[in-house]
């Protein structure tokens, strides 16, 4: 069992392993030789199943075991996360599968250059001289950069794979609305303070975390996240937003499929003005738990949510990718509360 | 909204609620707020125990366009209400929301935009163009409606493609009376920054008093006025002197532990950057009998809720009456040129007899109408306000 790959991206990589921490502690890695999975499961909440295409954040990727080259790992986010975070200035960063003590890790080494200059007392008289190639000379008199290797070591499990059989991405019926959203960022500072607003309500109140944040979309280009107190009730709409179209050749049943799913009776209900009262696909969900999924929106990705009204809401992140071709994408399966 | 008989009460639009809040703000120190819509504007104010209030006047011409269409006069008359003049009531409509929340509404403007604080270039979706409504600063407008009696208050924010609505509950009012301040017959009166007062309060407020005396008198032709903050850890005191030199001195005295260090630097350095300071620390200062020196003591916490006021006033207004009842009015300036105002009023503590034998000479005003609280009052603070108030 082998696995050994140099980490192109380490920002990205550190902004997803803090997303996904947010959700749960353990995460499993499922390596294979097309793909990173990294799953969430937590005890309740939201789930996350994420494939990354590998370049997406490695590199000179190997993995090999007797299992197609599968390998599945049950990794402990939150020090993988402060492994990488210690890497975000280095030169290069490895990661790899090994042992010690006949304990698995991941070793992450991680590739510093720190610049002498930058310790000088005059560092901007040798930033001048630089380009007449006098940091050369520098450098061949020992004053050049220096290279710090650290590795950290994160323990891990080898889960096999029977352990791993057993878990199956959650099935779902069609959504009856799907919209792409505006800026996580910017939902995430809207419903963190409705969330404020219900804490503040419920001060006061006698119905303590009984609120609820509900997130509503229709196929008309409208978003609305509204919550109620004993107080107030306050919701804000986004108008102006895109229904993508559904591809014939994605939809079972192709395009009788299309002229059956739900999105097309939905398309029938509700207004672009967001003021109709029909045509809401709506789910109740947890106001901090939206807020930690909201937290991917740091990766800066096109989102798309898929709403089963009453039932279940499913985000779709794309990961920007250079090539533009295998897009990453992390799924997110928030169930609604029943009212 | 159909019919003419169906038109709300009221409809106020503004196209800054940034101005909204930061008044509301000043008065931030309670759950509830009772709110008071008349022609000339909305009135919000909140009380502390009946010993205090503050209230902020949101004029009308803080608005945009506001539209006030007085509700005809209720028919059935509430019997159970000891209110006189039920048309009164009618007229202004008068109810209470959580202020709290209103304050948190009125901060997402802003929120949504994550491009406010990057320059055109560098924003993620270059959405504005030169005819777009960011320009003709049309994308921040904030919308506070009252359809009926007993109707939510709506606030509505339009922001770009996002449309916030909040529909506050609204309460039945539960104080009808305000603090008595008798504006004809002021015992005292002066006028000063506020950003000044604000320095004095907060550096008092080190020591954690609990109780602040107000000292006023003529100092050999001069005024002097003082504010002098008494609690378990000692006393400190600031004062205000109009001399041609101003100079504020801060005296620890019967200092126990931890004692006030004379920190106070005169309050023309505190407002560093300022020009020169004007001649006089106190715009004006009028004491009704200047040969007797004024002196009544509050509650050094509640003063300090308005804190948050003294520190954006321009100026402040300090007003007794001969009844004992601090009035603080602060003037804002939440645009250039417009001035909007905050009051808060304060009802005294009962003094103790000799609480401070040093100072006893000067605990000349407020001795009568104090002497006879205490005659009720079994010496509780805040008893002894509240029944300031019921002798009215």
């Amino acid at each position: 069992m082998r696995f050994k790959a140099s980490i192109q991206n380490i920002n990205t990589f550190t902004k997803l392993t803090a997303s996904l921490n947010s959700l749960g502690p353990l995460a499993w890695v499922k390596l294979s030789d097309d793909q990173v999975c990294f799953t969430i499961i937590p005890e309740q909440g939201t789930q996350v199943w994420a494939v990354l295409s590998i370049d997406t954040i490695f590199e000179t990727y190997t993995v090999q075991s007797a299992a197609n080259n599968v390998i599945n790992l049950e990794v402990p986010l939150t020090s993988l996360n402060r492994a990488l975070k210690s890497a975000l200035n280095a030169t290069s960063a490895q990661i790899r599968l090994t042992k010690k003590d006949n304990m698995p890790l991941l070793a992450l080494t991680i590739a510093t250059t720190s610049s002498s200059n930058s310790y000088a007392a005059f560092p901007t008289a040798a930033a001048n001289n630089n380009e007449d190639g006098m940091d050369n000379l520098d450098a061949s008199f020992g004053g050049g950069a220096r290279e710090t290797i650290v590795t950290q070591e994160i323990p891990v499990r080898v889960l096999g794979p029977d352990t791993v059989a057993g878990l199956h991405e959650p099935q779902c019926r069609e959504p009856d609305v799907h919209i792409i959203l505006p800026p996580l960022m910017q939902l995430k500072s809207i419903s963190d303070r409705f969330t404020k607003l219900a804490l503040a309500g419920a001060k006061s109140g006698t119905t303590a975390s009984r609120s609820r944040l509900e997130v509503a979309a229709n196929m008309h280009g409208c978003l609305k996240m509204s919550i109620k107190t004993d107080a107030m009730s306050i919701s804000s709409v986004w108008t102006d937003l895109n229904n993508p179209e559904l591809d014939p050749s994605q939809v079972a049943g192709g395009d009788i499929g299309i002229a059956e799913h739900p999105s097309t009776r939905m398309k029938q209900l509700g207004s672009a003005d967001g003021r109709s009262e029909e045509g809401w696909a709506s789910v109740r969900i947890d106001g901090r738990d939206w807020g930690k999924v909201m937290s991917v929106g740091r990766l800066g990705g096109r989102v798309i949510a898929c709403f089963c009204h009453e039932h279940a809401l499913i985000l779709y992140v794309y990961l920007p990718s250079d090539n533009g071709e295998d897009e990453s994408v992390l799924t997110y399966y928030v169930s609604s509360y029943s009212a | 909204m159909d019919d003419e008989d169906d038109a709300p009460i009221l409809t106020a639009v503004s196209s800054s609620a940034r101005q909204l809040y930061l008044l509301l703000r000043c008065i931030n120190f309670a759950e509830k707020a009772h709110v008071q819509i008349s022609e000339e504007g909305l009135k919000f104010s909140v009380d502390e125990a009946s010993v205090m209030e503050g209230s902020a006047f949101l004029d009308k011409s803080l608005f945009t366009s506001y539209t006030f269409r007085a509700p005809p006069p209720q028919r059935i008359e509430p019997t159970d209400s000891d209110e006189e003049e039920p048309s009164e009531l009618a007229s202004t409509p008068t109810f209470q929301i959580s202020l709290p929340s209103l304050l948190e509404t009125l901060q997402i403007f802003g929120l949504t935009d994550p491009n406010n604080s990057k320059p055109p270039w560098a924003r993620d979706n270059p959405t504005s163009t030169a005819f777009s409504n960011n320009v003709l600063g049309m994308n921040n407008l904030c919308r506070i409606s009252y359809d009926s009696l007993g109707s939510p208050l709506a606030v509505v924010l339009t922001e770009s493609t996002i449309r916030t609505t909040c529909n506050l509950t609204t309460y039945e009012p539960a104080f009808a009376d305000e603090i008595p301040f008798d504006r004809q017959s002021l015992a005292f009166k002066t006028i000063m920054r506020g950003s000044w007062l604000f320095d004095a309060i907060s550096e008092l407020a080190s020591t954690n008093p609990e109780s602040l005396t107000l000292v006023a008198r003529m100092a050999h032709g001069k005024p002097y006025f003082a504010l002098s903050a008494n609690g378990p850890l000692g006393s400190a005191r600031v004062e205000f002197n109009n001399n041609p030199t101003p100079t504020t001195a801060s005296t620890a005295t019967q200092a126990t532990r931890a004692p006030p260090n004379p920190r106070a630097t005169t309050p023309s350095t505190n407002t560093n950057g300022d020009p020169p300071p004007p001649t006089n620390l106190l715009e004006t200062f009028q004491l009704s009998t200047p040969s007797v020196p004024l002196r009544s003591t509050y509650k050094f916490a509640l003063v300090q809720k308005a804190a948050r006021a003294m520190s954006v006033a321009t100026k402040v207004s300090i007003r007794r009456d001969v009844q004992g009842v601090l009035s603080l009015q602060f003037m804002i300036e939440v645009e250039s040129g417009k001035v909007s105002f905050v009051d808060f009023r304060f009802v005294p503590l009962v003094e103790e007899e000799d609480e401070e034998g040093r100072e006893g000479e000067e605990t000349m005003m407020g001795v009568r109408e104090e002497g006879e609280g205490r005659d009720r009052g079994s010496g509780s603070r805040s008893e002894s306000g509240t029944e300031d108030e019921d002798m009215r």
